[in-house]
């Protein structure tokens, strides 16, 4: 009987019950249904220990660092020092757009804060150039999903907690996935920028001028390389190396670039907590749902169901990434990564298939879900920085979204594009 | 609808007051966790000197600030949901969808706030935490070894908060489906969102 939780649990996420209650509620009933009443003690106990714990620290601590960062002033430097590079390419203000994008997620995991940084700031760079306001919300919205791929990243944590997996690891293993999604954009930008006539953003920069635009974000692009030098290294957990993310971004926001100011703290604070709470109260409720899960032997059946329909990894892989696929236009990267990483995950690891290429596959496929149309959440938060539809924009940003896809199956069937970094550093068999 | 009006607007306001304290305190609580860390980075590479403490106070306030938190999140609508079909839902249909989705999850809180309650009151509160000590004299010679329920209770309080929540939003959805939608206090602040 207790199989019958996952579709309990389906009906109600469709139905619109929020994420933490559904984790908990189909279960719960379940159990009570079952006369398990001790094992609902269980889920409540399984929501506090699974809150309660070190690794995860570092999610509140990675958008701390963010936050802090994008409020001193740094997102502006890291456009200028893009810009400098590769503003006087045809189409220049898009790929600058795509290559901030990549320097932006060395700074920070989230695509949501991706794409209000710097979409306030370039979407209306690009309208005054030219661009359509479709266009640049489109691409701002696209290339911001590099955000939760490259470490480092929020969902990767979550990821690596739910399934006790190596965060080092899947960090690793999410850097040339990240800069795929990048050059497979710019890649798209150089056909458009062709056939469209794009306009350049800036003559060509001198190389002093480079210098001195690169000097200027030496401080913001130290960042990603004390994190995972000092986790790499052995100096710090990733934890630690987030709380030291925290301490050096206040460091260049108060005492280097004097941007930030004390008055803007408790907002920065609050903003942080509140976000990491919602995400902290779903990793707890996950580790409950993932006792029932174990309990229920749904995997087993769900394995067996899967198979049925092919023994051969490969197609089941290309399934998989359908089903996370559709999964991902309804929900967001974390809360999915919550609850399907403990169903499919056992599945295709016992298929062969190497834990942290298939964490991969998911992450890389549910964060291009946060760009996809009806409830892609980033094309919501580019709809309200460019004030654009949401449907002209979902509209627009399909030519991106097929670069994405293309990049997903990459990843799915090469393997070693994501697993060499972590092999080679000796973070993965 | 006057009647309920006037139910709603005090809880309102005493949910307001006390969320804006519990940020307060979650605010001081996410910037300790940080200082805690740094303390312990410190020590232990720059002095090679490891202490017991960090770890476990970081952990303190990360729950205090989650439970908390996570209530005003709740309030603001921040917990992450597929909200469609109530959106393609027509306007009634919709608002009772909604007020059904309140009640399932009163229901968990209400048999989470009885276990949370059993759970910090019970056998596995009264053991001590593994290095947390609070000084009770002011030469700092007397410690209190903090109880572990002290932790535990940071769930209980965040399921209290969040059934406060959760009362008050039905008493929103029940005003709103009685077409009084224009009566309701504000929620102030932005929506809260997760990724």
């Amino acid at each position: 009987m207790l199989i019958w939780f996952l579709p309990t649990f389906l009906i109600f996420l469709m139905i619109g019950l929020p994420v933490f209650f559904a984790l908990l509620a189909a279960p719960g009933i379940l159990l009570w249904l079952n006369g398990q009443t001790n094992d609902i003690t269980l889920l409540y106990r399984n929501v506090y220990n699974g809150m309660d714990s070190f690794p995860l620290m570092a999610i509140p601590f990675f958008m701390l660092a963010g936050e802090l960062m994008n409020r001193g002033g740094i997102t502006i430097r890291l456009v200028e020092f893009s810009q400098a590079l590769m503003g006087h390419f045809r189409g220049g203000l898009a790929h600058v757009n795509v290559l901030s994008s990549i320097l932006f997620a060395g700074l920070s995991g989230s695509a949501v804060a991706d794409t209000s940084a710097l979409g306030s700031m370039l979407i209306p760079a690009m309208e005054k150039q030219g661009y359509t306001r479709r266009f640049a919300a489109a691409i701002t919205a696209a290339s911001s999903v590099i955000g939760p791929i490259i470490p480092p990243s929020g969902i990767m944590i979550i990821y690596a907690y739910v399934m006790g997996e190596s965060v080092a690891a899947l960090f690793l293993a999410g850097i040339v996935p990240g800069v795929m999604v990048g050059v497979g954009l710019m890649l798209m930008i150089k056909v458009m920028a062709d056939k469209y006539d794009f306009p350049v953003a800036s003559r060509k920069y001198t190389w002093p001028e480079r210098r001195q635009a690169s000097l200027k974000a030496f401080f913001p692009l130290l960042t990603p390389v004390i994190i995972l030098g000092g986790i790499l290294g052995g100096i710090f957990t990733p934890t630690e190396a987030a709380a030291v993310a925290v301490g050096y971004a206040f460091i260049i926001g108060f005492f280097v670039l004097r941007t930030l100011t004390l008055k803007e703290v408790p907002e920065i604070l609050s903003n942080a907590g509140l976000t990491s709470a919602v995400v902290l109260l779903l990793v707890g409720a996950a580790m409950a749902f993932k006792t029932v899960v174990s309990l229920s032997h749904a995997p087993e059946q769900l394995a067996a169901l899967i198979l049925g329909l092919s023994e051969n990894p490969l197609i089941l892989l290309f399934l998989i990434n359908l089903l996370l696929f559709v999964v991902g236009m309804f929900l967001d990267a974390g809360p999915a990564i919550i609850i399907l990483g403990p169903i499919l995950a056992p599945i295709f690891t016992s298929l062969g298939v190497d834990p942290i290429h298939f964490a991969i596959i998911m992450s890389v496929n549910l964060t291009v879900g946060l760009a996809t149309p009806p409830m892609g959440l980033v094309l919501f938060v580019a709809a309200a920085v460019s004030r654009e539809k949401v449907e002209t924009i979902a509209k627009a940003i399909l030519p991106f979204l097929a670069v994405e896809i293309i990049v997903i199956f990459l990843i799915t069937y090469v393997p070693a594009l994501s697993m060499t970094i972590p092999r080679i550093t000796g973070f993965a068999n | 609808m006057g009647g309920l009006a006037s139910v709603l607007a005090p809880i309102a306001f005493v949910n307001e007051t006390v969320l804006r304290f519990g940020r307060a305190v979650g605010i001081v609580a996410i910037a300790l966790m940080v200082i805690a860390i740094l303390i312990q980075v410190f020590f232990r590479y720059v002095l090679g000197n490891a202490l017991p403490w960090p770890d476990e106070a970081a952990r303190f306030c990360m729950l205090w600030m989650t439970g908390l938190m996570a209530p005003t999140a709740f309030r603001r609508g921040g917990f992450v949901a597929i909200d469609m079909v109530p959106m393609m839902l027509p306007r009634v249909l919709g608002q009772l969808l909604t007020l059904f989705l309140l009640i399932v999850s009163l229901a968990v809180l209400l048999v989470a706030v009885n276990i949370g309650w059993s759970e910090v009151t019970g056998f596995g509160g009264k053991f001590a935490t593994a290095a947390l000590y609070i000084p009770t004299s002011f030469g700092f010679d007397e410690w209190y070894r903090v109880p572990r329920s002290w932790m535990m209770a940071s769930l209980l309080v965040g399921v209290i908060l969040l059934i406060a929540v959760n009362i008050e939003l039905i008493l929103r959805a029940i005003l709103t489906l009685l077409g009084g939608g224009d009566l309701l206090p504000k929620i102030a602040d932005a929506p809260v969102g997760a990724e």
